[in-house]
């Protein structure tokens, strides 16, 4: 990873962790802190989740996105976001 | 609310209820005697762009904004609720396929679903799973060199699933959730009419049994695993703010005909509005239309926006409305008195209908579940 992406990757993250912590009942959130299996999140939170990284980011998740790898953790989302900018 | 509307909004609304008056309202009451919406009349709405109102024009809709929808709903939902649930399950498949299609699924169904050529359903309720979307029992098992699927369950409760073309079927393949769309007529497929419904009598309500429905694998919806947490939520989220746009016409019509009844009917040398205990039923029932009016603009808004908050938005607009409706009702038939509980009165019929709204597309205590959830955990974090 170059370093204009792990900035990148960093802003994304601390913009998504502040939102996740807004909508859900944990005190702090590690990066790899699965969000899925942690029974912390209802369930439209996926579906906040979404649209929350689209509107932010300026980004569509479409059918192709749809792996549970791109949304399950703080690291994970970031990365999905970075990816999602640099093809578009 | 009407100060929030542009005015291509407004002269909207005022289409979509000079239609309701002119071709809904006079025949509502018979389309629910005969448990049937008669074909010409959905065939009105296709002709006016009413089934593909939110689907962009490259795919033949109309592309008009979520607010539109709701007014359109709400237009609807004055004239006769059973209509609405067209209106409803068109878009929540159509809006399903423009978010999780394919291109070859969406250039393949959404122009016909857009011009109402094709009627689609939704069907994921089960007699086993209603709101817990969770315990699906429908099962997909792959065909032979996973080009198809075999289908084997059964749904229940689904409107207009006696008109529909195509269903949107929920189930799980191997122990994940899925989505997949199934053509009426596949060999395989039963199609049960349910009637005597107390409310929604001519939604066209059915049940769908399946023994080894083959499908095409390129039917699938979205990706298995993911059809109860990402493709279902999309289209509940419009089917709920269809319901509360729907509830809030319903709504519309039970102050309507309550405060022209209390103006006119005489008892001795009063007007039934001159008794207090009337008026207090009707600031009753028109501070909740005012009051729901907002929460259904509002949650039309978030969506056009792409907020985050749309879903509890919705979530809100849909439970205020629907209890909102519901003490409407009865209070309508209440003001009417013996006339109120005829089939003459409309209102009789908008009590029978007000129910159902507390059910479909979420319970009232799910949607109190879901909020009092969130608002709690809202106090949580600012301790």
């Amino acid at each position: 990873m170059t370093s204009v992406n792990a900035g990148a990757e960093y802003g994304v993250k601390e913009t998504v962790r502040r939102f996740i912590l807004r909508s859900i009942n944990v005190a702090d959130l590690n990066d790899d802190d699965d969000l899925f299996e942690s029974g912390l999140v209802n369930s439209l939170f996926a579906v906040q989740l979404m649209t929350f990284i689209e509107k932010t980011f300026a980004i569509e998740v479409g059918m192709e996105d749809l792996d549970i790898e791109n949304f399950k953790s703080l690291n994970a989302a970031a990365a999905f976001v970075v990816r999602k900018n640099g093809a578009g | 609310m009407r100060h929030l509307l542009t005015d291509q909004q407004m002269a909207r609304h005022k289409e979509f209820k000079d239609f309701v008056a002119l071709n809904v309202e006079p025949f509502a009451e018979a389309w629910d005697q005969e448990q049937k919406i008669p074909d010409h009349v959905v065939s009105m709405l296709a002709s006016a762009g009413y089934l593909g109102s939110s689907l962009p024009p490259e795919y033949g809709g109309q592309g008009w904004d979520i607010v539109t929808l709701g007014l359109l709903n709400e237009a609807m939902g004055r004239g006769s609720s059973s209509l609405t649930g067209v209106l409803t399950v068109q878009a929540m498949v159509s809006m399903v396929l423009l978010k999780w299609g394919t291109e070859d699924q969406k250039g393949t169904w959404l122009p016909p679903l857009a011009t109402g050529e094709l009627i689609a359903a939704f069907a994921l309720t089960e007699s086993g799973a209603g709101s817990a979307i969770q315990s699906l029992a429908t099962e997909f098992t792959w065909g032979p060199d996973r080009g198809s699927l075999i289908l084997n369950g059964s749904k229940k409760w689904i409107t207009c699933a006696q008109r529909a073309g195509v269903f949107l079927v929920f189930g799980k393949l191997e122990q994940r959730s899925m989505a997949c769309l199934v053509p009426k007529g596949t060999p395989g497929l039963e199609v049960e009419p349910i009637r005597d419904l107390m409310g929604f009598r001519s939604a066209g309500l059915a049940q769908l049994t399946f023994k080894n429905v083959e499908i095409p694998s390129t039917n699938i919806v979205g990706k298995p695993g993911f059809a109860v947490s990402h493709v279902a939520p999309v289209g509940l989220q419009y089917g709920r703010i269809s319901t509360a746009c729907s509830g809030l016409g319903l709504l519309r019509g039970c102050f309507e005909e309550s405060i022209a009844y209390a103006a006119v009917r005489k008892i001795a040398d009063k007007t039934v509005g001159d008794i207090g205990m009337v008026r207090s039923l009707i600031a009753r029932m028109g501070t909740d239309l005012e009051a729901g009016g907002y929460l259904c603009h509002n949650a039309c808004h978030a969506d056009d926006d792409h907020l985050p908050e749309v879903f509890e938005k919705t979530l809100m607009a849909k439970f205020f409305t629907s209890r909102a409706v519901v003490r409407a009702a009865s209070d309508a038939v209440q003001i009417q008195g013996a006339a109120g509980c005829h089939a003459s009165s409309p209102v009789s019929r908008y009590y029978r209908d007000a129910k159902i709204m507390e059910i479909i597309e979420g319970t009232t205590q799910i949607h109190e579940e879901l909020l009092g959830k969130m608002f709690v955990d809202q106090a949580r974090r600012l301790r």
